[in-house]
């Protein structure tokens, strides 16, 4: 009864034991992938989950987003979401999302990382270049969640930027996801690499220019 | 000599009373019939009025509606079915096609936007459920979408729904697992073993090899078929993480978000 977000409600299938284990049948298997697919994009949603790692461990966190004071959070730190599971330990999230505690069932990693490969296919996902370490083995272990893509996540800083009649005018980086200007907007608190990966788009379609160096990173919309 | 009923004439006289009481009984006969026929007659120009002055009820109301078309059956007046199947116990031809457009707006129109509606709830649900799917779930899922204030739908009403895709060669049909009624929207033979298999399975939602082997007192092999092939047909899932093999009815997904809706 906080402002906190509301539990996420999980869907009727994530209480079904066979759901965590990938079907023979290659027509059930696609309707699970479908299933999971959809799951995967509305828990990251609903957590903003902008990076969900696969094997359990806690996302890295982004190196200037941990801002406090608003309730979005890149990392993601939840909550219990169903009254009977216990507080875990480890409370990260793709650990909830991929493990029943309730059923005591597990998504493998393999699994999970079908699940990933069909999002991609949608252009719902993208594995994090490295992945955390750059060895090979652990590469396709976190991976980025489209529920915006890009191109959308683009959109919405164009549309505020032309509605808040900011054409022309140099914002940085961080006063477009940390700023108060922005507070309430979707983007507001939009991890700094996915903004670039926005921004880039914006870029590339010549409707914006980026400056500056690492830290201090600016952007003028045209 | 004086013993009656022997000569000949007894012969004659027998004749002669079985043919009254044969004219005797086809008049009977008649008179019945052409009062039978002025009754129904009647009752359908009645029903008529009914089904008029009652439109907004059928449609509304679920029981009404099964109560309705349950007396329509009884005298031989299937809404469902076309005008000319029933114009042979009706002089007017206008009467009945009134009669029969009458219907279609109320009755018939009901049944085939839910056909439609159940057809996208099995079409939807194929991938998951092999094309089987239990006609209670088609309910939830159906109630579950409709809006606040929508007329109830009952199970009777989805049955009826079903046999209106009939004349349309589909695949839809309704078949009896155990004693549920469900809707295969694909065209296949369940075999005994699968039946019996789907049959048991309603009970927790799931089976295994072993529990087939106890109750239906099964060989190893016997049982390990029947749920492969099932699965082959997508009709069950596999949950390869309990102690045994379970195979899990994906009906019973439905069931176990309702369980979770009342619990949170």
């Amino acid at each position: 009864m906080q402002s906190a977000p509301p539990p996420f409600v999980f869907p009727r299938e994530y209480s079904f034991p066979p759901f965590f284990t990938r079907q023979t049948n290659l027509t059930t298997h696609h309707a699970q992938l479908v299933k999971w697919a959809s799951l995967v994009l509305t828990y990251c949603r609903h957590h903003r989950i902008f990076k969900l790692s696969l094997s359990g461990q806690p996302p890295v966190p982004t190196p200037q987003a941990t801002p406090t004071t608003t309730t979005t959070t890149t990392t993601a730190n939840l909550d219990i979401t169903t009254p009977t599971t216990t507080t875990s330990s480890s409370s990260s999230s793709s650990d909830e999302l991929f493990h029943n505690r309730k059923l005591n069932r597990r998504l493998s990693l393999a699994d999970a990382r079908e699940v990933i490969d069909f999002l991609r296919k949608d252009g719902r996902a993208e594995y994090v270049a490295g992945g955390g370490s750059s060895s090979s083995k652990d590469s396709g272990d976190v991976a980025w969640i489209y529920w915006r893509t890009p191109e959308e996540w683009a959109a919405l800083i164009e549309a505020w930027v032309d509605e808040t009649g900011q054409k022309g005018s140099v914002l940085t980086l961080y006063e477009l996801t940390q700023g108060d200007a922005t507070r309430g907007a979707e983007f507001h608190g939009l991890d700094p690499e996915l903004l670039q990966k926005a921004l880039g788009t914006l870029v590339k379609r010549q409707k914006a220019q980026i400056f500056g160096h690492e830290d201090s990173q600016g952007v003028k919309f045209f | 000599m004086s013993r009656k009923g022997v000569g000949l004439a007894a012969f004659d006289r027998s004749r002669i009373t079985s043919a009254q009481y044969a004219s005797h009984g086809s008049s009977l006969r008649s008179t019945d019939a052409s009062a039978f026929e002025t009754q129904l007659s009647v009752f359908r120009s009645l029903l008529q009025q009914f089904a008029q002055t009652h439109a907004k009820d059928i449609r509304s109301n679920p029981t009404f509606r099964a109560q309705f078309a349950r007396m329509c059956a009884a005298i031989g007046v299937d809404p469902l079915t076309s005008s000319n199947t029933t114009s042979s116990g009706s002089d007017k031809g206008g009467g009945q096609s009134i009669w029969a457009q009458l219907l279609g707006r109320t009755v018939n129109d009901f049944y085939f936007e839910l056909a439609v509606r159940v057809v996208e709830v099995c079409g939807e649900t194929r991938g998951e459920n092999g094309g089987l799917i239990e006609v209670r779930k088609v309910r939830e899922s159906l109630m579950g979408k409709s809006m606040e204030g929508a007329p109830e739908i009952t199970e009777d009403d989805i049955l009826r729904a079903v046999g209106t895709l009939k004349p349309l060669g589909s695949a839809y049909s309704v078949i009896k697992v155990g004693s549920k009624p469900y809707i295969r929207s694909v065209p296949k033979e369940l075999n005994t073993d699968q039946s019996a298999v789907l049959e048991a399975v309603q009970v927790l939602g799931y089976i295994s090899v072993s529990m087939l082997m106890d109750n239906l007192k099964w060989a190893r092999a016997r049982a390990q078929t029947a749920l492969e092939d099932l699965v082959g047909e997508g009709m069950l899932w596999v949950d390869a993480q309990a102690d045994e093999c379970e195979y899990w009815s994906p009906g019973f997904m439905l069931e176990s978000q309702r369980q979770e809706a009342a619990a949170g």
